[in-house]
């Protein structure tokens, strides 16, 4: 459960962006977290909507994109839905897989006044 | 303050040196600007239908630990230290195989430990009195260590070139596998009393660690943890990881585990 701690991350992220940036606050925040990424989705948005109070996040909707796990098969290349890191390939079974999408957990954009 | 594991913000962190006898000479800069270099598009385009502007970013919300983390890996290469980061869940024997390898090694090598547990001196106390100097980490209610406070404490603390710094990491096998903390290797540590499949449960820290110490053999006859199991599943994970069997008890296996050291330096 270090969901807090990527919470405070992202909100010294904003503030820095809002200051280098010249905006007085922010509207929206577009975060991406991978089903892959280590990070619990739902729990990172309750950490990161209890901490924005007195922030400038504080008014911004918090729009979390949730990005599917993708394996690639070592064997016959093919890319697979991978709900778990354990997943093995669906055609010859062949583990482990490669990572080649989830693992995503960043800022993407800030909609600011 | 999260309710699930009392994960909270840095303020309550406190680092506490026992070393109260001398400053430590530290003679690197840590430049603390977290520049964050974005990749895409840094900057603002207008949209037609709204009122504000959007930034984009795409920036890793890891990578101001990333950063830190990188400059304490410079530090340490710059020194030859060999830092190594020690996780684990609480109870897997990390403090007791540190005081012994401490009182193996200590004669012929200089060690330093950075102690990381949400309360208490104690580690820190058990290690000093093994004859190695030690700087506690507290978390308060924080669960695992970061790059930020590592650099703190090394700032602390006396860091002589070609040592060995052992950080042991606060007793958790979730969180402490997202932070790079700018160590050398990690080394994970489980104990025959734990199940064979915790590295199935927790896959990201047998993923992201270069040894795995199995502990507390000297119980094997007691309890029926499969050690070829626990070894076939992590390596399922993670091929290239190392394992070593020791009993900090009775001194088996430990010399193993020396000689890696010696092997990292």
């Amino acid at each position: 459960m270090h969901e807090f701690s990527l919470a405070s991350e992202v909100i010294d992220l904003a503030q820095n962006e809002a200051i280098k940036n010249a905006v007085t606050s922010i509207q929206e925040i577009n975060i991406e977290v991978g089903d892959l990424s280590g990070v619990d989705a739902d729990a990172f948005e309750t950490a990161l909507e209890l901490l924005v109070k007195n922030t400038i996040l504080e008014n911004a909707v918090i729009s979390i994109i949730r990005t599917p796990g993708i394996g690639k098969c070592n064997e016959c290349d093919i890319e697979f839905e991978m709900v778990q890191r354990l997943d093995s390939c669906p055609d010859c079974h062949c583990f482990p897989s490669q990572i080649v999408g989830g693992e995503e957990f960043r800022v993407l954009s800030l909609l600011a006044e | 303050m999260c309710d699930t594991c009392g994960c909270s913000n840095s303020e309550e962190v406190k680092i506490h040196n026992l070393q109260h006898k001398h400053e430590p000479q530290h003679d690197h800069v840590h430049p603390h600007e977290h520049t964050h270099e974005h990749g895409n598009a840094p900057f603002a385009h207008s949209h037609g239908h709204t009122s504000g502007k959007i930034i984009n970013l795409n920036v890793d919300i890891l990578s101001g630990n990333n950063q830190t983390a990188q400059l304490n890996r410079r530090f340490f290469e710059g020194r030859k230290v060999l830092c190594l980061n020690l996780v684990s869940s609480p109870g897997s024997g990390k403090t007791t195989i540190l005081e012994k390898t401490i009182h193996s090694l200590i004669a012929t090598h200089k060690i330093a430990v950075i102690e990381g547990d949400q309360q208490t001196l104690l580690d820190a106390e058990r290690i000093e009195k093994s004859g190695a100097p030690a700087i506690q980490i507290n978390t308060g209610t924080g669960c695992h260590l970061d790059a930020q406070m590592i650099d703190t404490a090394i700032q602390k603390i006396e860091i002589e070139p070609n040592s060995i710094l052992f950080i042991e990491n606060v007793g958790n096998l979730v969180c402490p596998a997202m932070f790079d903390l700018g160590e050398t290797k990690r080394v994970v540590v489980i104990s025959v009393t734990e199940g064979e499949d915790k590295p199935l449960k927790y896959p990201y820290m047998f993923q992201t660690s270069h040894l795995c110490l199995i502990n507390k053999t000297d119980l094997l006859p007691y309890v029926d943890f499969k050690t070829e199991k626990a070894i076939e599943y992590a390596q399922s994970l993670n091929p290239k990881l190392e394992f070593i069997l020791v009993s900090a008890k009775t001194g088996e296996g430990m010399n193993e585990w020396y000689n890696w050291l010696f092997q990292q330096q």
